[in-house]
């Protein structure tokens, strides 16, 4: 899905978040979104979604302004699992309200899923609270991904994994959006992962896209406030 | 200047929230009747709400029975009218004390709960996460929680008005000298069904009372933890002034 956006503007209390953002996101390529902490990448995957509303500027779809949200998935920065429901029923929400596909089943594919994640299937039956901040996040991306969508929304997908589980999901994360050709939307401070994941990179400073690029190009940018970005991080 | 910028800005919020509850109850009521509905999540709350409020209400309801009848006492043994008591103690149950101590207990005990959790959901972003799993709010957490509260406070009040005339009898056999059956049949004949009828339309409007207040205070909140402590005190407090204001508005109207 081809997602363009022109104008965008976002304050919270009168505070200016976003001052105009103009993007154009690649369909069924990898978009990554880099920026400060705090500078508003959250609010402004959260206006794509439509989960918020924009003060001004218009967003388009295939051209169109609506859209069907049902053909979206987000991994939270938090992660936002439903605390009174399992690991499974979390990852299965949807397709066990929505009772398409016989239980049994729908605990076969959680178990996939599980699996892919690097998740042990002895976590199925567990409640959030009983899982660590890293395990949660995966079953998070778990129930994004479980229900293929055709564009996805990742909100820092690897911070707080071990290095080893951090190329895990960097790997399943390529490996999805190759083979499902789906449209990914990932924000992330990791810089490798963005170069591992990503195919163009777009970078948020002061509300506005100050660096829209290919991401193989991020490292020989000649921005200088990227390149402080990079300097602080790399 | 200031001072009337000031009036103005606090107006102005005054309609902004007032509009917010409006459209919240609107939309609250318009989802009851579009799917999808969630009847698992009925039945769960519904065992919920009895299971942790029976207790409550019971201690409640006995003890203000018991009051009841022994001061009814001191004011009527002034005119020698003693055998009022049983009477003034079931009228004044289940008229007034019932719906109204039951409505007020759970306030507390579930409209807080069902505050506390909303807004958990809200800080957490798990309120964003059901949109993004195909799911309103209104059917998922709201409606349950309206249709649960409805059925389960005239079920509570009924319990406290049995419980609260027992209270009563206690005091009336055991402290002032009552015969058992006189006690029972002078609350009983004297009972109308119009009495009972009464506290139960009363509880069904506390319940939608609790319901919506405790669901609005969570839905609307923020400032991460500090907001769930507020959105519970304020679905408590709100609620239960509004018990009161109600109660008085449908005794003048109705009864
Ligand atoms: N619901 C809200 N109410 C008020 N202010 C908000 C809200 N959401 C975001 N903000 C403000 O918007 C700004 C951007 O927030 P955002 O969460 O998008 O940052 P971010 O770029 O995702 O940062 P991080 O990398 O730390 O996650 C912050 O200053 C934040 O305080
Ligand atoms: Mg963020």
């Amino acid at each position: 899905m081809e997602i363009q956006i022109n104008n965008l503007n976002k304050s919270f209390d009168g505070k200016k978040v976003l001052k105009g953002i103009d993007l154009n996101l690649k369909p069924n390529m990898s978009n990554i979104i880099l920026g400060k902490s705090g500078c508003g990448k959250s609010v402004l995957i959260k206006l794509i979604y439509k989960l918020i509303k924009q003060d001004s500027g218009i967003i388009t779809y295939n051209s169109k302004e609506e859209v069907d949200i049902n053909k979206f998935a987000m991994l939270f920065q938090y992660g936002a699992l439903f605390d009174s429901l399992k690991v499974w029923e979390n990852i299965a929400f949807q397709f066990i309200n929505e009772k398409l596909k016989p239980i049994s089943q729908l605990k076969e594919e959680v178990l996939d899923i599980m699996f892919n994640l690097g998740l042990d299937s002895e976590n199925i039956d567990k409640y959030p609270s009983e899982l660590s901040g890293g395990m949660k996040k995966r079953v998070a991306l778990g129930r994004a991904l479980f229900k293929k969508p055709d564009v996805i929304f990742l909100d820092e997908p690897t911070t707080g994994l071990d290095p080893l589980n951090g190329e895990l999901i960097n790997d399943l994360i390529v490996k999805v959006i190759k083979e499902k050709k789906i449209t990914a939307i990932t924000i992330t401070h990791d810089i490798k992962s963005a170069l591992k994941t990503g195919d163009q990179f777009y970078y948020l400073e002061d509300g506005i896209i100050e660096v829209s690029e290919k991401c193989e190009n991020l490292l020989k940018t000649q921005n200088s406030k990227l390149n402080s970005f990079l300097k602080g991080q790399v | 200047m200031v001072f009337f910028a000031l009036v103005g800005k606090l107006f102005l919020k005054l309609f902004v929230s007032l509009g917010k509850i409006i459209l919240f109850i609107f939309l609250s009521f318009k989802y009851i009747f579009y799917p999808r509905f969630y009847f698992y999540l009925n039945i769960k709350y519904f065992l919920r709400i009895l299971f942790s409020s029976i207790p409550i209400v019971a201690l409640t309801a006995i003890f203000s029975g018991m009051v009841l009848a022994l001061q009814s006492y001191t004011g009527f043994s002034r005119f020698a009218a003693e055998t009022a008591i049983p009477k003034i103690v079931v009228i004044t149950l289940t008229r007034e004390l019932g719906p109204v101590l039951a409505g007020l207990m759970v306030a507390g005990r579930v409209g807080g709960a069902i505050a506390a959790e909303i807004a958990t959901m809200r800080v957490t972003e798990q309120i964003d996460a059901l949109k993004t799993l195909n799911t309103n709010f209104y059917n998922y957490l709201v409606t349950p929680k309206i249709i649960t509260l409805v059925v389960a406070m005239p079920i509570l009040v009924t319990f406290a008005d049995i419980i609260g005339v027992y209270g009563g009898y206690l005091i009336g056999t055991l402290r002032l000298g009552f015969n058992e059956t006189v006690y029972i049949t002078n609350s009983i004949d004297f009972l109308s069904f119009n009495d009972y009828f009464s506290g139960i339309i009363k509880s069904i409007f506390f319940g939608l009372i609790i319901s919506l207040m405790s669901c609005y205070n969570g839905l609307y909140t923020s400032n991460g933890s500090f907001g769930v402590g507020s959105a519970t005190t304020n679905a408590v407090v709100s609620s239960s002034i509004l018990i009161l204001i109600f109660n008085y508005l449908l005794t003048e109207l109705f009864f």
